[in-house]
């Protein structure tokens, strides 16, 4: 006689193992996945690329990318084996009784249907109505994930709606059926981060109305240990700690969680600084012949035994467990001290612009009128000598477009821009020429900003081919050489192409290219951003050691508050086109003025996992969609 | 620039069996064309009254001396198919090359530097694109006269829109990539930017279109031909076999059979080649098949 | 609606841009012709004219003005209506290509529907089998298919079913001896209005060949391209998602992939068509079909100018006339396109 209890998991993995099978040999992904899922429980699971974490995911719905197989294990959900069920029993429980949401919430949907035909189709698959009464249906689904003119959005098409409001339809919709079980993967990360305040508290929302357990995959371990009542910490397809959200967060166990932990940036509280996690996760290849722990390479705390065994995972509270034989060490991580700061105040000033206006017109075209649109309005700035200057805002705030018209890729419609005394307006060639001397600019995607039919070495040195100087082969591959052990790459490197390097790696290059000419200035947009946690330090980490050896000043246009608070002496915040705040960092962070300030912190998930994040909804002075 | 070149292993692409076999092809083709007069058994204009529309040898009433038999005129069957493939292949390598040229220039330039350039030349190339190729190849023929020459010149005034339809919209996507705004702030000039940073990511795309250009100019080349606005009725062209053969259809089938296949079998050579050539060097490309 | 104020918009717009696109198109016809080294005077006029007649011919014909001129009085009789008179025919240009044209415009659309039906078989076949052995050898065969053009499938279909098998008609529109009806000019049409079955069943017969030939040529191209198109929205996310839903694969691929892979098709098969229309030429020459192609052939062989000019700028206007189709079909089928 089977007893029924709310204690009975939801889903429940035991040895679950995936590998990737190839024609000669298969590498493990995951490796003796173990976990269960109660009811109304929110899982977190955090890791960081490569940790294996979207592939669980992947595997409950048993759509696997080509060549991965689950090998071992069993994966129940409620009982039933997700793995050997039958396709189409397993079908009928998707979108019923197993719900997701994407990651890309535009590319989510499908762009030549409207809005209103895919919900129908979902609703009537469902059997939640039938014939026409699908519209009154889906309109009180809309109305529970707080979309208003439902009846209009019915017949809009995807790319006509933001990304916030694409996910909360996707989010109606998966909610739709009252699933019991939800997999969301990283929904927010696509979306700017007051819209991600306000997407994450409506799946806590909808998650307790209807009592769905929900699997979060996340990469911002503050941000799981905000929504999940239980977080599981995945390192190299493998759980290296399991627990209590809370109880993870403020006292990881596991060395890699505090590493971590002590990587990201804080945004509340004293400036603190990064810990530095050299190197970067083992590959699918290395980890086959591995014999230790996954960790032990880059672990501060190793010591020989961590590389004989691997760890089991071990009990170390009330249901937290880590797999690590030194978990009592683990406190002992620390973050190195700060940088010390540098007295900026009385620096000249390098760059200045005055009421910099870009509006934008549409393409050339004899027929059509142009139309235009501002995207940076009537901007002042200025930027110091050696001083670090962040500019923050979300899309659309015209931070980017700013950028463009700081390096010359764009000539402002209004205002002036001066450079070391003279007027650079008019961005003539005589002006180009002597703002290359000044300016140099390191671009946010590096698979878009390197060319990736050059070798490195001939990336790097790149401004030698347009000066002519130093032209010949010998002085390029020396300079190549200087510059990449300045930013540390081993000097082969310069043989290879970019395809051959890591993401962080190539940002490094995205970097030496711009340093080649010693530039004074250099402007640097979203270079972090789309980057693991570790690699983030070791780049930021990076800039400031050459500030320190070339003293250049520094533009940095970032989303993440946090990591502009880490890096920058000075901070402008930007809203459509137009500078609502500026003033040194900690002023701003400690007490902002503008609303859309306020609103932009409160969106950040506090550092203290005890902290109550409150973001704010809706203030006036600025608008949310 | 930087040469770090050192012993490379065979390229990939030189692997795909597609890119092979299409390299095979176009070998022999080569030979038939170069060594022409050594391959052939006969002089391809010889006629011989007294031996017309001959079967191949292996058919009934076959003559050693004619291996594929003769037309109607009496002349060697294989001797003009092998002459003329030193037509099909000049045309094919020279209005490729030709029309790659100009086609290339105007795609970059459009595609770099947009705004009104842009879209005068996609205009232009509207307009080209408005007439069916054979029907402004015949007008232009009509127009030029006829031989060698006009011929090449005429697929190159027809063909070049090909390349700049295509390659305008990969220059434009190249364009929007971020290290040609850097190569532009580290001081390119124009024609610099164009040649070292776009250029080289167009080329495999170009590349695999000119092969299969070379096959669209070889089916123009006996299209003309057998219309009679080729090269003149003294060369041997396979186009013109074909029109000649058509004469007699019934009483010498072959005589039609083997120029189709010979036209058939050079352009299926370019064209796997193309595939193949899109395949390895990863060209995106969705819209050149045969367009 | 807004879709059909979105449409005459674009129809307005195309047919705008399409005048200076003819314009320059007859300008262009008109110099490339003129370059010729043949004296149209001297051709209207019987071969023992003496040099005082042709002289005046000449004048009379406005040989003598200047290019611009010239061009400028051409246009002027275009615009009425009046393209010249055939020098070979004798007979007005404007009534001979109004005689040819149906044929090949009924020739062309049949064979567009032909390539339409293939390709698109040809392509959902492709891309079902994808990643299987099938695949290989069907993307193989679709290559083979590729380097046929349609004038060698003429030839092909016409020796195999016309001169071995002979069980196909493929000469002309219609065997002797079969009652002509003339209402529009499309022949299939007419026989159907008229009531004519006989003459309806021989005419589709005669239309079997050329338009296989030419449908045939065509589709292998149209499927790779559905093929590919497939392949590129099945990388989609929305893709997934459906699947994620709990949809079925059927469903998903009607609803879902097709519904966005048929949009690159779509602008593939706009210039596709407008080439079939050009490669009606061949076809019809082949199968000494009465249309606008071997009317042209003609006029070229004997450097019949009028002729040359009227049929190119007809087979200009066809094209455009296509495309501007095409375009309209694209903007109902793409939303981005169609709500700013």
């Amino acid at each position: 006689m089977a007893i029924l209890t709310a204690q009975n998991p939801i889903l429940s993995a035991r040895n679950l193992c995936v590998e990737s099978v190839g024609a000669k040999e298969s590498f493990p992904v995951l490796t003796d996945l173990n976990f269960s899922l109660e009811p109304g429980k929110i899982l977190g699971l955090v890791g960081e690329s490569g940790a294996g974490k979207s592939m669980i995911g992947r595997t409950i719905s048993q759509y696997l990318p080509k060549g991965f197989a689950v090998t071992k294990g069993t994966l129940a959900f409620d009982g039933e084996d997700l793995v050997s069920m039958l396709p189409e029993r397993r079908r009928n429980l998707l979108g019923r009784d197993i719900a997701f949401i994407p990651q890309e919430p535009l590319s989510g949907l499908n762009p030549v249907l409207t809005v209103g035909q895919q919900i129908k189709e979902h609703l009537l698959r469902i059997g939640l109505a039938a014939g026409e009464n699908w519209r009154e249906r889906a309109l009180k689904e809309f109305e529970s994930v707080h979309l208003p003119h439902g009846a209009a959005l019915l017949e809009k098409y995807p790319h006509q709606l933001s990304g916030g409001m694409c996910q909360r339809i996707l989010i109606a919709m998966a909610f739709a059926s009252r699933p019991r079980l939800l997999i969301a993967d990283e929904p927010t990360t696509a979306l700017d981060v007051t819209i991600q305040a306000r997407i994450v508290k409506l799946i806590a929302e909808m998650q307790k109305r209807d009592g769905t357990a929900v699997i979060f995959i996340t990469h911002d371990l503050r941000l799981a240990s905000q929504i999940s009542d239980e977080i599981m910490v995945l390192y190299a397809g493998r759980p290296a700690e399991r627990g209590p959200a809370k109880q993870l967060f403020s006292s990881p166990a596991h060395p890699y969680t505090r590493c971590l932990q002590l990587a990201n940036p804080t945004i509340t509280g004293p400036r603190r600084g990064l810990f530095i996690l050299p190197e970067r996760m083992p590959g699918l290849r290395v980890l086959k012949e591995l014999k230790g722990c996954r960790f032990a390479s880059r672990c501060p705390n190793a010591i020989e035994a961590c590389t004989q065994t691997e760890p089991p995972l071990a009990d170390i509270g009330p249901n937290h467990i880590a797999a690590c034989i030194r978990t009592e060490k683990t406190p002992d991580i620390v973050p190195p001290p700060l940088a010390p700061g540098r007295e900026i105040a009385s620096a000249r000033i390098h760059l200045n612009g005055e009421k910099l206006t870009k509006a934008y017109t549409t393409a050339w075209s004899p027929f059509a009128k142009r139309s235009s649109f501002k995207a940076v309005n009537s901007v002042d700035f200025s930027l110091g000598e050696g001083e670090f200057v962040g500019i923050v805002g979300e899309s659309g705030s015209g931070k980017s477009s700013l950028a463009r018209l700081v390096v010359g890729l764009d000539t402002p419609t209004d205002g002036r821009i001066t450079l070391a005394g003279r007027d650079i307006t008019a961005n003539g060639n005589a002006d180009r020429a002597y703002r290359r001397e000044y300016i140099q600019m390191v671009f946010q995607d590096p698979q878009s900003a390197l060319n990736p039919r050059r070798r490195i070495g001939s990336i790097v040195t790149q401004a030698n081919e347009a000066s002519g100087l130093h032209n010949s082969t010998r002085e390029r591959m020396d300079r190549a050489a200087e510059l990449l052990k300045e930013i540390g790459l081993p000097p082969d490197a310069a043989m290879r192409f970019p395809s051959q390097l890591s993401g962080g790696q190539k940002q490094r290059v995205n970097i030496a290219r711009a340093l080649c000419t010693l530039p004074r200035i250099l402007v640097a947009d979203e270079i972090v951003s789309g980057l693991d946690v570790s690699v983030q330090a070791q780049l930021l980490d990076l800039l400031l050691k050459l500030r320190d050896e070339h003293g250049f000043s520094m533009l940095f246009i970032s989303h993440d508050l946090s990591v502009v608070r880490y890096l920058c002496d000075r901070v402008m915040v930007m809203y459509r086109g137009e500078v609502v705040e500026s003033g040194r960092t900690e002023t701003v962070f400690a007490d902002p003025q503008h609303a859309y300030t306020r609103s932009l912190l409160a969106a950040v998930p506090p550092d203290d996992v005890n902290a109550e994040w409150s973001p704010v909804l809706a203030e006036a002075g600025y608008q949310v969609e | 620039m930087l040469q770090y070149t050192k012993g490379r292993p065979l390229p990939l692409w030189l692997k795909s069996g597609r890119v092979q076999t299409g390299l095979v092809i176009i070998f022999i083709l080569a030979v038939c064309a170069i060594f022409a007069p050594y391959l052939a058994p006969n002089d391809p204009n010889e006629q011989n009254l007294l031996s017309i529309l001959t079967p191949p040898v292996w058919a009934d009433g076959g003559d050693a001396m004619f291996p594929l038999g003769t037309d109607s005129l009496g002349r060697c069957v294989l001797s003009r198919l092998i002459f003329g493939a030193r037509v099909a292949l000049t045309v094919a390598f020279t209005a490729s090359i030709g029309a790659m040229i100009i086609g290339a220039f105007f795609a970059h330039v459009a595609g770099y530097f947009g705004g009104w350039v842009d879209w005068v030349i996609g205009r232009i190339v509207e307009i080209w694109l408005s007439f069916p190729p054979v029907i402004l190849s015949l007008i232009l023929m009509v127009g030029l006269g006829t031989g060698l020459r006009n011929v090449v010149l005429a697929i190159i005034l027809v063909d070049w829109t090909r390349f700049c339809r295509v390659l305008r919209s990969e220059v434009i996507v190249l364009r929007r990539r971020d290290y040609v705004s850097a190569a532009q702030l580290i001081g390119f000039s124009h024609w610099r930017t164009i040649t070292r940073e776009i250029l080289p990511g167009t080329l495999p795309l170009l590349i695999t279109l000119m092969s299969l250009e070379m096959g669209v100019a070889i089916i123009v080349e006996a299209i003309l031909s057998f219309v009679g606005m080729s090269v003149g009725s003294e060369t041997a062209a396979w186009g013109q076999m074909i029109a000649d053969a058509r004469q007699n259809i019934y009483e010498a089938p072959f005589n039609l059979i083997a120029p189709i296949f010979a036209i058939f079998f050079a352009v299926f050579g370019f064209n796997i080649l193309g595939d193949g050539l899109r395949r390895t060097l990863d060209t995106r490309l969705t819209q050149t098949e045969r367009t | 609606m807004r879709m059909i104020a979105t449409i005459a918009k674009l129809l307005v717009k195309r047919v705008l841009t399409a005048i200076p696109i003819l314009l320059l198109v007859s300008a262009l016809l008109f110099c490339i012709l003129r370059i010729l080294p043949v004296d149209p005077a001297a051709m209207s006029l019987p071969p023992n004219a003496t040099v005082q007649e042709v002289e005046a011919m000449r004048t009379e014909m406005g040989l003598n003005l200047p290019l611009y001129q010239q061009y400028g009085i051409w246009l002027n009789k275009l615009f009425h209506g009046d393209i010249g008179r055939s020098i070979h025919f004798r007979q007005d240009v404007t009534s001979l290509i109004g005689s040819t044209l149906p044929a090949t415009i009924e020739l062309a659309v049949i064979a567009m529907m032909v390539a339409t039906v293939f390709g698109l078989a040809g392509g959902l076949f492709l891309f079902y089998v994808r990643g299987t052995r099938a695949e290989a050898v069907m993307d193989f065969v679709s290559i083979l298919l590729l380097s046929l053009p349609e004038f060698l499938w003429s030839l092909f279909l016409l020796l195999i079913f016309g001169v071995f098998f002979e069980v196909l008609p493929f000469t002309g529109r219609l065997s002797p001896g079969f009652e002509r009806p003339l209402v529009t000019g499309f022949l299939l049409l007419d026989s159907l209005i008229t009531g004519n079955i006989p003459t309806f069943s021989n005419a589709l017969q005669h239309m079997i060949l050329p338009c296989l030939a030419l449908g045939i040529a065509l589709s292998p191209s149209l499927m790779r391209v559905l093929r590919s198109s497939l392949l590129d929205a099945y990388q989609d996310d929305y893709i997934q998602q459906a699947r994620l839903r709990g949809l079925s694969e059927k469903r998903i691929l009607i609803c879902h992939g097709l519904k966005n892979a048929i949009l690159p098709t779509l602008s593939l098969m706009g210039v596709q068509f407008g080439f079939l229309f050009g490669g009606t030429l061949l076809v019809e020459i082949i199968y000494s079909y009465p249309g606008m192609g071997n009317l042209m052939v003609d006029a070229i062989r004997n450097a019949d100018l009028p002729i040359i000019q009227g049929a190119g700028l007809t087979y200009c206007v066809a094209v455009l006339v296509i495309s501007i189709v095409v375009d309209s079909l694209y903007l109902i089928l793409n939303p981005k396109l169609r709500v700013r």
